[in-house]
Order: C-alpha cells, then structure tokens, then sequence
C-alpha cells in the first residue's frame, strides 16, 4: 500500500445480486451457521454479505436417527435430516434476534408438497427483517420430498411457480447437483420467475464400515460436502452461469479466499461458505479480508472486473507461465 | 465464560500407556475458562485432510500456568498425526465448549463413584482435582475411583491419581490387572462387598459402560453425570450432527434429540433414550481365565 492511500481507495466488496444489494460477496450456507448466534463469537453477522439459516419447514423437525455425520476424504458426509424448530417457532424466537443484526437475512425453507412451500413463503411475507427466501428443493435427506422435487425441472419450476405467487420476497432456488444438466434446471426455474439460483447443494453419497458391515450414517446415504466436492460445484456453476441470466451463487467447498474467487471467476455474484465453518467458526472473515487483499494485489476496485472473467480462450492455459 | 479461538503451542506430549497419549498445550484463554467435563475441538492440521476438528475433553487444567492437556487414544488418522506433533508445533483450539460436570456430593460426608473405561478417564482426572480440592485431605478416600481397561497395558499409572488421596479400584477385561471383569461388575461388587451408598457417580467411558451405569445409578436413586461422545462437525450447536436419541418433554414416546456439544457432553441418565441407541450397546468379549 502506498502512501498516498486513503479510504476511498479501498477496493468496493459490494456486489449486487439481483434485487439485494451486499455489502461482500461472502454468504454463509443454510445449515452450516444456525441462526447466527452460535457464530457470534467468531464471525460476527455483520460482516458478513448475508446470512442464510438453517432449512425452516411449516412443522418442527426431529431429524434423523444417529449416526447423522462421517468424515471423508477432504469432506463429510451428513444425514441430519433437516432438524428446525418450524417455522412459527422460528419467527416467534429466532427472527427477532437475527433481524436486529445489519445482514440480510435469507431464510431457507423446504416442503413435501407444492402447496407446503407455498404456504411457507406466504407465512414469511411481509415478515420483518427477512431480505430473501432461498428454496431448498435439493435436499436429498427427506424421502418424500426434496431431491424429486429437486431432480426433476418441471416439477422444480411446479415448485417456483407456486412459491412466486405466495410471497413478494425475493427468491432464491437452490439447485441439486445429483442431475445429468444441471443448466436445464437452472433454466426451468429461472423461467419459473427465481430471481436467482444458488448451486450446489450437498452431492449424494455414502460410507460404509466393513468392520460391522453397516453403513455409516443411519440413513444409509447422505450429502457430501467439503473441498471433495469444489470442483464438481464449480463445473455446476460453470454451466448454469451459461444457462441463465439471472445472479448465481455459487456454493462448495469454499475454505479460502481462493476457492470464493474461483466461483466468482467461473461467473458466480457471490459465493456461500458451508461446511468450512464447521473447521474454523472465523473463516467467512478470513474469505473476505482475503478477496479484499486479492483486490488490491491485482488492482481490482469493484469485483465486477472479475466476476465471469474466465478466459477459456486459451487452450493451453500453462504454456504462458 | 465466552468461547475462545485460540492458537495453543504443544508443551509436551507423553505416552502413559500402550496407544495412548497425553498432550500439554499452552492456551490461557481457553485453560482461564475451562472446567472439568467440558471439551475443545482441534484442528489436526491446517489443509483439508482430516477436514473436521476433533473433540477431546480436558484432562487436566492449570489456570496460573495457563495450559491444560488432553488424553486420548490413537483410534484414527487424526490422533495418529496428532501423536506425532512435536513440542513447539502449534494446533488451533475451540473451547471451553459444553456443560461440564456439575460439582455435587463433594460436602455430604458420603462416598462419591467416578466411574471410567479406557479413555474415558480423561476427563475424570480433572474432574477428580476439583472434586478433592473441594473436600478435606482426611476424606479424601471418600473419593473412588472405578477404573476398567482392557488390559494393564493401556490403564494410566497410579501415580497419576496419588495426588488426590482417592481409593482406586481397577479392572481388566483379560485379567492382567485388578479385577478381572468390567469395570461396571467391580462396581457392583465394591459396592455389595463395602455396603457403599454414594452421594454422587460420575462416568465417561464407552455406549457400552454407560448404558450398564446408568441404569445402575437409576436403580439405586444415586445422581449420575455421564460424559457421552458422539462424531460432531462443529462443537457449537450449528451443524446438529451430534444428536442422541432423548425423551421429548412433552410428548412421551416421541422422537426427540439431545445434541451432544451443547446439551451436553454431560447428561444425567434419565435425559438419554438407552433403549433407542443404535447398534445397541454390546459389553465386550472377556478372555479372564
């Protein structure tokens, strides 16, 4: 930095997503962060670009039996079965709170049925301190409803539709990457009036122990998440960025600064940072002190240089250095 | 006391008995605020391999010298890069994080059961100093320990628990030391044998061993405190993977969970679903003669 610098040089993190305008691309995961209390310590909500909670449903959740978590290669795998309070519990005790904080507040929600995300966004309309609502139509944990729903692009976009018309909220829709063209549901729903996608969420999978001869999570399968998963995250993005003009958010395996630009290389307007969270409460703050640093070494004064600056011109990207 | 991220520098790492591991860390925030029964999580290292902290309760606090150390066994990847650290190395450490032990049956003039098996001595070491430092020197054998491995090899020295004045009783599963049996059978029979009626029981030890104290405890109306363990991603109440099964406070019979990191790691036994647990806990194959 030289000397002459003043504020005003600092580099603009803001991003605008569509309708929501943040303050740095660096959101937290549904799931992976609570209702922002648990992190308060660490990762204070404030700065952060948003905070996503963890999945709501219209009655509260138990989740599934134990084991819910194991560990793999660079990633874990979890079953944990959409566990919440529901959702009037969660506008009576945890909104309040989560609204006093100066971050947009998305709030995850996710049904068996059309009609129960439908009546879900219509409860949260009109709520007070909720910036955006973010379908979760792509967890695979719940039998009966969340990966069809999520797999499949006309009854994703059956599943938008409804939920347009219920709520004047801001939509986000969270894709599955557990489908063969990830870009023609990316499309279904943004034609299905999402204002914007996020991708991925967690990719099915399994562990087994041949000790007991039982799997390793009581729900036999699970999603996988963590760094094992990045690079199929990024190819998703990679896709559905091409597939729609709508903001995506790119989601997977995200535990640096690095790994966030890359998303935002590939032509996400933002990233969420997930599992990482889990290894280190504080890493959301390292991921934007450190896009900010990236910033300044390469000149940048807002991140819309950068954002889908992926050359591919190149064939052989290497030769140059 | 809040929790702390905290980067700790080994002091010292030790091996006590056969796979396991002692390691002195420097952390003062984190050593200022903890207490017996609660836990930190560390991180192995500072790539993506093992990716999860892993949780392990203090064994030992020293507040003034602003360290405190953990015990564990080499059971994985992650412990076994762990046994390798070096004094010097650094590791980053979550915590103080979960309840702890509640401190009771110190003043009752009655004997209180610390209940341990395997490694599940760990954090009854500390939960031992404040328990003694709470009761006068020429009581101190109202303090005792139950203390079952699976064989001698693997069970820390007595000196460990001299310090204390408490009585400790030992049991092996093959015999090679104390009492040949489970540690939940010498507890048994210490207690027809003696006529004991404990003020108090404490336990950490496998599904197994605690599943037997519990009901033991419930049978003869003893309060029991139970350090439990689970797999857990967090530590802090946010990934909810830590879940055991519980009884719903309103509706019996229906599902319910308790999460390990932050309702506990100590329960009492009647906020446990033993029947629920899954695989149900099987006592180990004894080899005694």
């Amino acid at each position: 930095m030289g000397p002459d610098r003043t504020p005003a040089d600092a580099p603009d993190l803001g991003v605008q997503l569509g309708p929501l305008k943040l303050r740095n691309p660096v959101m937290v995961a549904s799931g992976t962060f609570g209702y922002g209390q648990e992190y308060a310590d660490f990762a204070p909500a404030e700065r952060l670009g948003a905070l996503v909670v963890k999945g709501i449903s219209l009655q509260p959740r138990t989740g599934n039996p134990p084991p819910r978590l194991v560990e793999t290669a660079a990633g874990m795998i979890n079953a944990i079965g959409l566990e919440n309070v529901g959702v009037e519990a969660f506008i009576a005790t945890k909104l309040p709170r989560l609204a006093a904080l100066e971050v947009p507040v998305v709030v995850n929600i996710f049904g068996h049925t059309t009609d129960e995300y439908a009546a879900l966004a219509a409860r949260l309309d009109g709520v007070p301190g909720i910036a955006a609502i973010e379908i979760n139509i792509s967890c695979p944990n719940v039998k009966q409803g969340g990966l069809q729903f999520g797999s499949d692009p006309a009854m994703a976009a059956a599943v938008v539709r409804a939920v347009r018309a219920a709520t004047r909220l801001p939509i986000i829709t969270k894709l599955t990457p557990n489908v063969t063209r990830i870009g023609d549901l990316a499309a279904a729903v943004e034609q299905a009036g999402t204002d914007l996608v996020s991708c991925i969420n967690t990719v099915t999978a399994m562990a087994v122990d041949v000790f007991s001869r039982r799997p390793k999570l009581a729900n036999v399968v699970g999603g996988l998440s963590g760094p094992a998963i990045k690079p199929i995250a990024l190819r998703c993005v990679h896709e559905v960025a091409a597939a729609v003009s709508c903001p995506v958010i790119g989601i997977g395996g995200i535990m640096s600064a690095v790994d966030a630009l890359e998303f935002l290389l590939v032509g996400a307007r933002a990233v969420q940072v997930g599992t990482a969270n889990f290894t280190n409460p504080a890493v959301t703050l390292e991921i934007i002190d450190g896009i900010e640093r990236f910033m300044r070494h390469q000149g940048l004064t807002t991140l819309e240089d950068f954002i889908g600056g992926l050359d591919t011109s190149c064939r052989f990207p290497f030769a140059d250095q | 006391m809040a929790r702390q991220l905290e980067l700790a520098t080994i002091l010292e790492q030790q091996q006590p008995a056969r796979q396991i591991y002692r390691l002195r860390l420097r952390a003062p925030a984190i050593a200022a605020a903890g207490r017996a029964g609660q836990f930190v999580m560390i991180r192995i290292n500072d790539g993506i391999d093992p990716l999860l902290r892993r949780p392990f309760s203090f064994h030992r606090i020293d507040r003034e010298a602003g360290t405190f150390e953990i015990l564990y066994r080499v059971v994985g990847r992650g412990t076994r890069e762990l046994a390798r650290k070096p004094p010097g190395a650094t590791l980053s450490c979550l915590g103080p994080l979960g309840n702890g032990f509640t401190l009771v049956g110190a003043t009752s003039g009655q004997p209180v059961a610390l209940v341990a098996g395997g490694i599940g001595i760990a954090p009854l070491v500390q939960l031992m100093a404040e328990l003694a430092a709470r009761i006068p020197r020429a009581e101190s054998h109202r303090l005792m320990l139950f203390y079952g491995a699976r064989n001698a090899e693997e069970l820390l020295p007595e000196s460990t628990f001299e310090p204390f004045g408490c009585i400790v009783h030992t049991s092996t599963d093959d015999g090679s030391k104390g009492f040949c049996g489970l540690v939940t059978q010498l507890l048994d029979q210490v207690t027809r044998d003696q006529d004991l009626t404990f003020s108090a029981l404490y336990a950490c030890g496998t599904l197994a061993m605690q599943y037997h104290v519990a009901r033991w405890a419930e049978q003869r109306s003893i309060p029991a405190q139970l350090s439990l363990e689970s797999l857990m991603a967090c530590g802090l109440g946010a990934c909810l993977g830590c879940a055991l099964p519980a009884p719903h406070p309103n509706r019996p019979g229906a599902d319910h969970y308790q999460h390990v990191c932050v309702n506990g790691p100590v329960f009492e036994p009647g906020s446990i679903r033993w029947d629920q647990i899954e695989p149900p806990p099987t006592p180990p194959t004894l080899v005694c003669n």
